[in-house]
């Protein structure tokens, strides 16, 4: 694969293509909707079967939860929030990236995003939704949860507009709400290709369903285009937001070790970290899976790994800086509470967090670690694992030690904490392999407007964008497709 | 792990009107259990889902009342067709009565809400309570409503009728008249009834070859065997430490549980208000093996093994003999060597010297494990001071009735020689706590005839060919006399439940009678039915004192020949390793041992619950090579017992402190599989045995503890000076705080009207945990259970923390500290709330809106204090009709998955508000709302009212320069004071 190798010289100006091999219109629509349209492969179907045996395990372990209480986790009074809020946090870190990605590098016209934008997008909704689960059922009463929304009703009682909680409730669920519509805007032109291409009557009525009566005709590409870019520009605010008001949570409280100002920040870069982690888990295995490799190309994978050390390194940063201001600042309780995480009785998660997220992915300074898939497969993982620390450092070690030292306690999962936090990765798996099976996994649209072919171009047949050394798309400007 | 549902439940939940729940019988199952003497993991902890499914189920720590505010009832509501006088539904009436407890009695005011009583409090009246009560007490009620209770006699396990028992008593009765009572021994326990008293004469009368013995595991018995010494005549000793500058206790818990602690503490109390006393504080020398409640509240506390107590009291009264020229006779001659190390000898100087500038105001206190020879020394050295007649007061002894262990092995031996065939116990469990030696289960079952009359079915019972259910105290009439002689009625505030008869009325039924309780205690008090009985004996039944029942101050005439004598006879005490046996902080002498506030109410010092330890010092333990938990293996004459052990500060080095009252193999749910049996290990003849050798390897346990952690980490949460520092800057706290710039982000609430706050005088605070106890009577707080207590979800609305502090672990000085919520004016928990459960009121309560809340848990992580209590499983479960009735309907029952903290008993403040409206007022006056924590206080620490009542009593203890709160950094304004404690230690010793 002498296409793939070369991708591994990244010089400006000389780029490769975003899309390798010969490509054209016909080809891309047939190689994404081809996996829609074909059999269901072998593979998916126990893959899914996995997943939805991993699914019920949530839903047995939020079954037990309900019926018996939050005592089924190993919450207590001193640690109020463990392994629920930890997941939380972590879930919508993950979901991240895939707005990151769709929206930011849109509205920057990175037009590397369109090969994964797709997927990316499918990732922070699911992510969302695992995420979902668990402010939803930490809560006691899980039958009145719909109280943290502002529902009028004859009581006249409102939520608390003080509480970060209920800041959080908002931005959670309007971030749902719009990556969900941006995902479903952008979806519209490739629902009416697998549509158009239906073999069976239910296929085309459920897809033509979807496709909302899109043509293809120049309106309809302009009305898109607005309302695609309209999203995005609604996307890009919440990538920042979201998570700046989930460590609000955190940041508003009194507790050392919480309360400080870094959070926002430091929170959105740990999204944005983690997520990219995520999403490179996914897409290797996906790209290998359905050999979208001339798709989703080294220079997408090696792209994303920058942006992870870019990243790892503002996180690392952050921890250090957390230490140096409770220091600086002459609070005996948040010194207390930093050196505790460090050195009290949980130094082990601590450790773990510094050593998979500031360590190991500042490996990826090396191109060969960079651009290998093994080496940044696992990286990616031991990003997610040092993330999911990161939360518990933050929420478990500053609640077990705060100022009475006569509250003081220590925290142990439950096999229902392991159970519930292991089952939303069934749910995640779940709702993924379901879009891979019967969504295209990959924007067809944008890609195109990626070919060469959608260059217009004069000597159309002797372009030689299939030639080492093109220049491709970096040589001409790209008019809308 | 066990995960049956204990199969009990269906039978105790059948009835819905309490009245008839005393015809159900005992599960087959329950009865199966009771030969079980021994059952699986009775050794170790209590693990398992089995238990805490029990735990649900236990009686009256929980409650089920709660749903019916938000489900109609099901039951026919009928309202009464008569109403009974003075009922109004929904007001409660309180009648005075009073409990047989720590050798004394406790007068008591009893809450009782539509004819069930909810509450204890202490009878203000009454010398012994003075309004207050100690956390024991507090637990009683409880036992009534605890759905283990016995339910009817048994013989041999087949539950009998009344019916059958009373014509098989007189049977018996007459058989034994007929033999003048030979062969009858009846053994009661620490009781002090008089109509008892006069029945078990009338008994006398009829049979005089009948023996009647007293005895229960731990008592004063050996302090009134010292007066016997010491005097030649056996009274009680009264202690008033109110006027004592200087008290010396020798392995003595007298502010906890020896003698009367609550009046005890309450004198102590008094004689150390630094703004009253001055100079004047009194100061506490503590020397003791275990580290006490009183040891906590020492001045000076020197640890030193139970076995060398004697010879330090030896040393000390010589010392003052000879140092001192104190005139103690022929006993300074007699005096054995104490064999005491340079360390002690140095505190004997000291402390001799300040009793010597004292006398008159000092008091020496040993304890009640300490042998008889040992009081009796420590009764002379108190006359010779002329401590006694002042701070120290003998009047007349209940009775002369032979008591003790040798009493009961007198009875044993009797059994086993066959001069005793049949035996009656009144109370009391026997088979369970008497000494090894005694062997008393053994000749219970030999025995021919044995009658045990019991509320619960325990060990005693299980051995005993009838068992009999006894009324609770709170059930039948009877009468008590506190140690002074005051003597109260106890008068019942509701029916028997399960038709149990209390002692007096067993023996009547014996003596052919069937007279009634009530006929019984007039008959007591009508002796010669003077026309004015019927208004003293409503006026003693309205005040919960008979006037005048006083005893007069005895004069005492020292007897030193014959203490010098029986010290001749004491033997040196042997090396090694001690053990010393105590009674339980949560079973006491295993009585207790089913009731789950006890269980769990975490002890003063180590903070543990539901079970006991070998608890040690840290030199001992790494001498040994054990940490905490660690299952030792305790051998004493060849008897095992297999205890975790505990390493606590400050505790006596070569010697371990054992408990009795764990470990109950016949009991009910709650207390099946809880702690340790150490009784096997005790004999008769001290409460502690040297030359014990203990070995590990027993595996390891998790102990059941809410506070692992003892140093204040330097955060100042209690603040402490002494007495000279405090005269010179009386504003001591205010020099020590950082100044910091606070500002809110808000415009703050003004506070018009009420303004309601708390102050606690950590000064008075002696750490008893009565407060918790109280507590959770009055706001229906569940229990949750060994393993959820490990876990830190124990409901506790207000703790009492303890801290270590000082040089060195092994010296260091406990600090206790209740904790409760704080009512913060800035409420971080109510900030964060989401949906607004918790809020404040225009009064400044941080008020809990239970049906609000949906359980984030937000508030408690934001809370400092840690106080918020959370609803992690659903504690108050399937709950039985019995239980139920101990709830207090005044209090919402909070339902799993809600937060729930302290409400400053916001019920009582509105009773109070509502009853001031009526009155006309437009304020609530002054001492008008006693919050629980408050009212039960032995010493007063706590203060509650209205802030803006500058007459207040809270308003002028918040003012006191005293006074600092508790975070202020964070600029939350706590309304909770706290007055720093000031410590009165002897110059001479820094450093000793």
């Amino acid at each position: 694969m002498s296409d793939l190798a070369m991708v591994q010289e990244d010089v400006p100006g000389k780029r490769v293509p975003l899309v390798l091999g010969k490509q054209d219109f016909h080809s891309v629509t047939e190689s994404v909707a081809g996996i829609v349209e074909g059999p269901t492969p072998h593979k998916w179907k126990l893959l899914f079967v996995l997943a939805l045996s991993i699914l019920l395990i949530l839903l047995g372990s939020l079954g037990r939860l309900v019926t018996k209480g939050i005592g089924v986790w190993g919450n207590n009074t001193t640690v109020g929030w463990a392994w629920d809020i930890t997941g939380f946090v972590f879930w919508i870190g993950i979901g991240h990236a895939g707005t990151l990605i769709s929206a930011i590098l849109f509205l920057f016209r990175q037009k590397w995003r369109t090969s994964i934008n797709r997927a990316a997008e499918a990732m922070t909704i699911f992510a969302v939704m695992s995420a979902g689960i668990y402010p939803l059922f930490h809560v006691g009463r899980v039958w009145f949860a719909y109280w943290l929304f502002p529902i009028p009703n004859q009581m006249g009682m409102w939520p608390n507009f003080k509480s970060p909680l209920f800041w959080d409730v908002c931005a959670v669920s309007t971030y749902a709400t719009v990556s969900i519509l941006f995902w479903y805007v952008g979806l519209v032109p490739d629902l009416a290709t697998l549509r158009d291409r239906a073999k069976t009557k239910t296929r085309q009525i459920v897809y033509g369903i979807f496709a909302l009566g899109w043509r293809g005709s120049h309106r309809h590409w302009l009305n898109y285009e607005r309302a695609y870019g309209i999203l995005a520009g609604l996307s890009a605010p919440l990538v920042l937001s979201v998570h700046t008001i989930v460590s609000f949570d955190f940041a508003v409280s009194i507790i050392p070790g919480w309360h400080t100002t870094i959070f926002p920040p430091y929170f959105v870069a740990g999204a944005i970290f983690s997520g990219f982690a995520m999403v490179m888990t996914l897409m290797i295995i996906a790209r290998k899976a359905f050999g979208l490799e001339r798709l989703i190309t080294m220079r997408h994978l090696e792209n994303m790994n920058k942006v992870i050390v870019a990243t790892g390194t503002m996180v690392g940063y952050a921890y250090a800086v957390e230490f140096f201001i409770a220091w600086y600042s002459g609070n005996p309780y948040e010194s207390f509470a930093l050196m505790n995480r460090a050195f009290g009785p949980y130094k082990w998660a601590y450790w773990t967090m510094v050593s998979c997220n500031v360590i190991f992915p500042q490996l990826f300074w090396f191109k060969k670690v960079r651009t290998s898939i093994p080496a940044m497969f696992v990286i990616s993982i031991i990003v997610n694992i040092g993330m999911w620390f990161e939360r518990f450092v933050i929420i478990v070690t500053s609640l077990s030690r705060d100022f009475l030292p006569s509250s003081w306690a220590y925290f142990r999962p439950t096999i229902f904490d392991i159970t519930t936090f292991f089952g939303t990765f069934g749910l995640f798996m779940t709702m993924f392999l379901l879009f891979l099976r019967f969504l295209p996994m990959v924007a067809i649209g944008e890609v195109k407007s990626v070919l060469p072919a959608a260059d217009a171009h004069p000597h159309h047949d002797d372009d030689g964008h299939d030639a080492p050394g093109s220049e491709g798309m970096s040589k001409e400007p790209v008019h809308a497709a | 792990m066990k995960r049956a549902p204990y199969p009990l439940r269906e039978d105790l939940s059948g009835k819905s009107y309490w009245r008839s729940l005393g015809e159900l019988e005992g599960s087959a199952e329950f009865q199966e259990s009771l030969p079980a003497e021994f059952p699986e993991g009775a050794a170790e902890p209590p693990t398992g889902v089995a238990r805490r499914q029990f735990l649900t189920i236990m009686g009256a720590s929980m409650a089920l009342a709660g749903l019916t505010a938000c489900r109609r009832p099901e039951e026919k509501i009928v309202p009464y067709a008569r109403a009974p006088e003075e009922v109004i539904p929904g007001k409660p009436l309180y009648f005075a009565t009073a409990l047989a407890m720590h050798g004394t009695a406790i007068g008591l005011v009893v809450e009782s809400h539509e004819g069930r009583p909810t509450k204890l409090e202490g009878n203000p009246k009454h010398p012994d309570s003075r309004g207050a009560t100690t956390h024991f007490v507090q637990a009683t009620m409880l036992d009534m409503y605890d759905p283990d209770r016995s339910e009817s006699p048994r013989e041999r396990g087949t539950p009998r009728p009344w019916e059958d028992v009373s014509s098989y008593l007189r049977t018996l009765g007459d058989k034994l008249k007929v033999k003048r009572g030979k062969g009858l021994a009846i053994i009661t326990d620490e009781q002090r009834s008089p109509t008892l008293a006069r029945v078990l004469g009338e008994l006398k009368a009829a049979m005089p070859d009948a023996k009647i013995v007293r005895y229960e595991a731990f008592s004063r018995v050996n302090v009134r065997r010292g007066t016997q010494l010491a005097f030649g005549k056996t009274y009680e000793t009264v202690l008033d430490v109110a006027k004592a500058r200087v008290v010396v206790a020798l392995d003595s818990d007298f502010l906890f549980n020896e003698g009367s602690p609550v009046k005890q503490a309450r004198g102590f109390a008094e004689g150390r208000q630094p703004e009253q006393t001055k100079s004047a504080m009194s100061r506490l020398y503590v020397i003791e093996s275990g580290h006490s409640v009183t040891g906590g509240n020492a001045d000076n506390r020197l640890r030193l093994q139970s076995r060398k107590i004697g010879g330090f009291v030896f040393e000390l009264a010589r010392e003052l003999g000879v140092a001192h020229k104190l005139d103690l006779g022929e006993l300074l001659a007699a005096l054995p060597p104490g064999e005491l190390d340079p360390r002690a000898q140095k505190w004997v100087k000291a402390i001799a010297k300040d009793l010597a500038a004292h006398k008159g105001r000092g008091i020496v206190v040993a304890g009640d494990l300490q042998p008889a020879e040992v009081h009796a020394v420590v009764h002379l050295v108190n006359l010779a001071l002329t401590n006694t007649g002042n701070t120290v007061r003998h009047v007349a002894a209940f009775d002369e009735t032979p008591e003790g262990p040798a009493a009961l092995m007198d009875v044993a031996k009797g059994v086993r020689d066959k001069s005793i065939d049949t035996l009656l116990i009144l109370g009391g469990n026997p088979a369970y706590d008497a000494p090894a030696d005694a062997k008393f289960a053994e000749a219970l079952a030999e025995a021919a005839t044995s009658i045990h009359v019991s509320t619960h079915v325990n060990e005693t019972s299980a051995k005993a060919q009838w068992h009999l259910n006894r009324a609770h105290y709170l059930e039948g009439w009877s009468d008590v006399r506190a140690e002074d002689g005051s003597a109260s009625i106890v008068q019942p505030l509701i029916a028997p439940l399960f038709g149990g008869r209390t002692d007096a009325e067993v023996i009547d039924l014996l003596l052919g009678g069937n007279r009634r309780g009530y006929d019984l205690v007039r008959g007591t008090w009508n002796k010669d039915s003077a026309p004015t009985f019927e208004k003293a004996w409503r006026r003693a039944l309205h005040d919960g004192l008979w006037d005048g029942s006083t005893a007069p101050l005895e004069p005492v005439a020292a007897r030193p020949a014959d203490v010098a004598a029986a010290l001749k006879l004491r033997k040196p005490s042997a090396g090694g390793l001690e053990v010393t046996f105590r009674a339980d902080a949560h079973a006491y002498d295993g009585r207790f041992a089913n009731n789950g506030w006890l269980q769990e109410l975490p002890d003063s010092l180590a903070k543990m619950t539901w079970g006991n330890a070998a608890v040690l010092s840290q030199a001992t333990a790494k001498a040994l090579g054990v940490v905490d938990g660690e299952v030792l293996t305790i051998t004493v004459d060849g008897a095992q017992a297999h205890v975790p052990a505990l390493v606590m500060p400050g505790h006596a080095d070569e010697s371990i402190s054992l408990t009795i009252g764990q470990g109950r193999t016949v009991v009910g749910r709650v207390g099946k599989g809880v702690g340790v049996d150490c009784t096997q290990l005790r004999h008769s003849a001290a409460f502690h045995s040297a030359g014990a050798s203990v070995s590990k390897g027993a595996g390891k346990v998790a102990l059941a503890r809410t506070q692992e952690h003892y140093a204040m980490e330097g955060r100042g949460m209690v603040q402490e000076a002494e007495l000279g520092e405090y005269l010179k800057e009386p504003e001591f706290v205010e020099k020590r705080k950082e100044k910091l710039p606070l500002f809110s982000l808000w415009e703050e609430q003004k506070y018009e009207g009420h303004k309601w706050g708390m102050a606690i005088d950590l000064n008075a605070c002696i750490g008893c945990s009565a407060c918790t106890i109280a507590c959770q009577s009055e706001n229906n707080i569940p229990i949750v259970g060994p393993e959820n207590v490990i876990n830190s979800r124990e409901m506790h609305w207000i703790r009492v923390d303890r801290y270590f502090e000082g040089e060195g672990a092994e010296e260091a000085r406990a600090v206790t500290q209740p904790t409760l919520c704080n009512h913060c004016e800035m409420a971080p928990c109510e900030q964060v709330c989401p949906v607004g459960a918790t809020t404040h009121s225009p009064e400044g309560l941080n008020d809990m809106a239970y049906n609000r809340c949906v359980g984030t848990r937000y508030c408690a992580n934001n809370c400092p204090f840690k106080v918020r209590r959370y609803n992690f499983l659903d504690y108050h479960g399937d709950l039985p009709e019995i239980g139920k009735m101990a709830m207090n309907p005044d209090v919402t029952v909070r339902f799993r998955g809600v937060m729930e903290k302290c409400s400053f008993c916001v019920q009582r403040i509105n009773h109070a508000k509502i009853d001031a409206h009526r009155d006309g007022h437009e304020r609530i006056t002054d001492g008008a709302v006693v919050a629980a924590c408050q009212q039960v206080c032995p010493t007063q620490a706590i203060s509650f009212g209205d802030l803006n009542d500058g007459k207040s009593v809270v308003a002028k203890q918040a003012s006191n320069p005293r006074a600092y709160k508790l975070l202020e950094e964070l600029n939350i304004k706590p309304r909770v004071s706290y007055l720093a404690r000031i410590r009165n230690p002897n110059p001479e010793l820094v450093g000793a």
